[in-house]
């Protein structure tokens, strides 16, 4: 069973890439496959507490975020550099690596996919 | 080997489907059955809109796709919700939405995500183009 990582790197906002990269774990995880979540750039707006968007602006991925564990999706990565999240309100499941965890972490996985 | 390519760049914003079909054609040449399946998502789906009309002088690559299909007897899956937010329909969905008309080209199929996963499980590496 080939272990699965998907990248987002894209804001949940500005294109379907994050719902559709989000789509994609969860049915992996669906069917039983082992599967982590990693992300960076604009897709770490995701994280951030408190999201309120119109209908025009798309739907409110954040809340995807809680049910993730009960999918087993267990582990979420981001990268320890993104200082910012320490000082806004975000949600607390992410795991923060440092560069050297950060770069060793793709070559563990059978096939990443980046949205 | 046997691959599964994986497209999700647009047809139009990116060359992603162009450069899957020189992927494809470069792999049957050397190795005629080591492409198992081809799965289009997100933005990707849009190659399989039969109504888009390139201008004459450019490359119709929705065709090219169906030739290459059709000549290596490729399946050509497009991701069935992805297909259908973007208007890609075929007769069964044109039915269940209460359309009057259906959009997908020959030689696509829609299918689910699952499709996706069985294609991971069964071949030995999946080729994501974007």
């Amino acid at each position: 069973m080939k272990h699965t990582l998907i990248h987002l790197n894209a804001s949940p906002y500005s294109s379907l890439a994050c719902k559709e990269g989000l789509d994609l774990a969860l049915v992996l995880a669906t069917f039983e496959q082992p599967v982590d979540l990693c992300l960076s750039g604009a897709a770490l707006a995701l994280l951030t507490d408190n999201q309120q968007p119109t209908v025009e602006q798309g739907k409110n991925l954040h809340k995807l975020l809680a049910g993730l564990e009960f999918y087993d999706i267990e582990n979420v990565y981001i990268e320890k550099t993104n200082t910012w999240i320490k000082d806004n309100p975000t949600w607390q499941g992410a795991q923060s690596l440092d560069d050297t965890e950060w770069q060793t972490m793709f070559s563990q996985y059978q096939q990443v996919f980046r949205f | 080997m046997q691959y599964t390519l994986l497209i999700t760049g647009s047809p139009y914003q990116s060359k992603a489907c162009h450069s899957a079909l020189r992927f494809i054609r470069a792999a049957v040449t050397k190795y005629p059955n080591s492409i198992k399946g081809v799965f289009f998502y997100e933005d990707a789906v849009l190659i399989g809109n039969q109504t888009a009309q390139p201008p004459r002088d450019e490359i119709n690559l929705t065709k090219a796709w169906q030739e290459v299909a059709e000549q290596h007897s490729i399946p050509l899956y497009l991701c069935i919700a992805a297909a259908v937010r973007r208007g890609i329909i075929n007769e069964s969905e044109s039915r269940r939405y209460e359309l009057e008309q259906h959009t997908l080209a020959g030689h696509f199929q829609l299918e689910g995500l699952g499709t996706l996963v069985d294609l991971m499980n069964t071949t030995n590496k999946v080729i994501q183009f974007r």
